[in-house]
């Protein structure tokens, strides 16, 4: 028999795991009976994440690093599967009744006054701070400064080039990130240069992820 | 090293870091298989359904547009990849990960219909699929859990069996039956056939066909029964 779990690890933690497996099964079947009892398809759709969540807590329990690596995938495959089912549903609601509605009713509207007073170098010091944290942290803190420097010139109007040129750049950016990932798995001796691409393409990308709430926003101007 | 459950040898392996992929006569036939269906579903053109109609001598076309053949194929071609890419892989969260991207295209493809029945049955195969990665995503955890490891080959070189990895595999094959949608579920997934736009709803077929053949061999790989 393999010694899996090496005796660094205290005796406490290992004896919590096969607790936090039974618990995890027990929420799946509470979530599963609450399925089998109810008959809106809403309200199913909703319960069904409580299901999800079990196997979040199922794989969590594991504890290591590897664990770790199926944990992000498993919750962007239940987001990716929650958003898919309930666009379904919204598509089968909405030929069911013959009439269109609009999937977000309320246009933004940005005209706040602090925008156009506030001082645009805040925009300039969150970039650079951005820069200089670089991997997916320094993108959220760069994407807030755009997206700060992006409202306040919402107001004078953005010309709509800008937003296109800026989701592109954010695509060539994702780009960059698997390139890093393939020379990390396949040169592995080049693990400097497939680390920074990889670092400063998520950058990139998650600081230009503001690029999407511009085409969400010109689609909001259209309709008014 | 060889895989000598099903009495094949290894020809080769991909070493991409600690994703491994491996080739055996046995899953590199699937992996061909996989990819020449993608490349006849890339270059085929969609039917066109002829419906009759009841209580008179009339016919009705039901065609695809434009737009919506164009998002299916693309679909349909990421399903085949991804099943291709199952048939190789030597990783157990790789091939889960391939078996999730799967259910969630084949939600996808059938998923701009206009045909209300179809998208019932859509919304419920969906369910079927996002309940079905729970046992998916558990039944590799507790595997990883009770091995230390989840690449295949490595799994083969262990001399022992524990009930820990017979309830993992348990999970595991449930887990795979749903998100393909095969035996007892079958029957939300039944109606979907009836889309028009014949080409690329074979892959759905096809890839839930390859899986289910592949993750038993994972599974006897696992549990060494003979």
């Amino acid at each position: 028999m393999l010694e899996l779990v090496p005796s660094v690890v205290s005796p406490i933690i290992v004896a919590l795991y096969t607790p936090a497996i039974l618990v995890g099964l027990i929420i799946a079947l509470i979530g599963l009976s609450a399925i089998s009892v109810e008959k809106n398809d809403l309200q199913v759709l909703i319960l069904t994440d409580i299901v999800g969540i079990a196997m979040l807590i199922i794989v969590a329990s594991v504890g290591t690093d590897l664990a770790e690596s199926l944990i992000l995938p498993g919750l962007v495959v239940e987001l990716a599967e929650i958003l898919a089912i309930s666009e379904i549903l919204m598509s089968r609601e909405i030929r069911k009744t013959n009439n269109p509605v609009a999937i977000i009713p309320t246009p933004l509207d940005f005209n706040l006054e602090i925008l156009q007073t506030a001082p645009l170098f805040i925009a300039i010091i969150l970039i650079i701070y951005g820069a200089f944290l670089s991997g997916f942290t320094g993108g959220a803190v760069a994407g807030g400064g755009i997206l700060f420097y992006v409202i306040s010139l919402t107001v004078r109007g953005v010309p709509s080039t800008l937003w296109e040129g800026i989701a592109g750049i954010s695509g060539i950016a994702w780009c960059l990130w698997l390139i890093g990932f393939l020379v990390l798995f396949v040169f592995p001796q080049y693990w400097l240069l497939g680390l920074m691409l990889a670092a400063f393409g998520i950058f990139i990308k998650v600081a230009f992820k503001v690029g999407l709430i511009g085409v969400m926003n010109r689609e909001e101007f259209r309709k008014e | 090293m060889d895989i000598s459950i099903l009495g094949s040898q290894i020809l080769g392996i991909i070493p991409l870091g600690d994703i491994v992929f491996y080739m055996t006569s046995f899953n590199l036939f699937m992996f061909v298989t996989a990819l020449a269906f993608t490349f006849l579903i890339a270059i085929s053109k969609t039917e066109t359904q002829v419906e009759a109609e009841f209580g008179t001598l009339g016919d009705r076309q039901l065609k695809v547009a434009k737009n919506e053949f164009k998002i299916r194929r693309f679909l349909a071609i990421i399903c085949g990849l991804a099943t291709a890419g199952a048939m190789v892989t030597g990783d157990l969260f790789d091939f889960t990960l391939f078996v999730c991207l799967i259910g969630i295209v084949n939600i996808g493809i059938v998923g701009a219909v206009k045909q209300i029945d179809v998208l019932d049955s859509a919304f419920q195969y969906g369910l079927i699929a996002m309940m079905a990665s729970t046992p998916l995503f558990a039944g590799a955890a507790l595997i990883l859990a009770s091995t230390g490891t989840i690449s295949i080959l490595e799994i083969n070189s262990l001399t022992f069996t524990t009930p820990m990895m017979l309830l993992g595999s348990l999970l595991l094959f449930m887990g795979v039956a749903g998100e393909t949608g095969v035996a007892p579920f079958f029957a939300t997934k039944a109606e979907m056939f009836r889309t028009p736009g014949s080409p690329f709803l074979l892959i759905i077929h096809l890839s839930s066909l390859l899986i289910i053949v592949r993750a038993i061999e994972i599974l006897l790989i696992i549990n060494k029964p003979f």
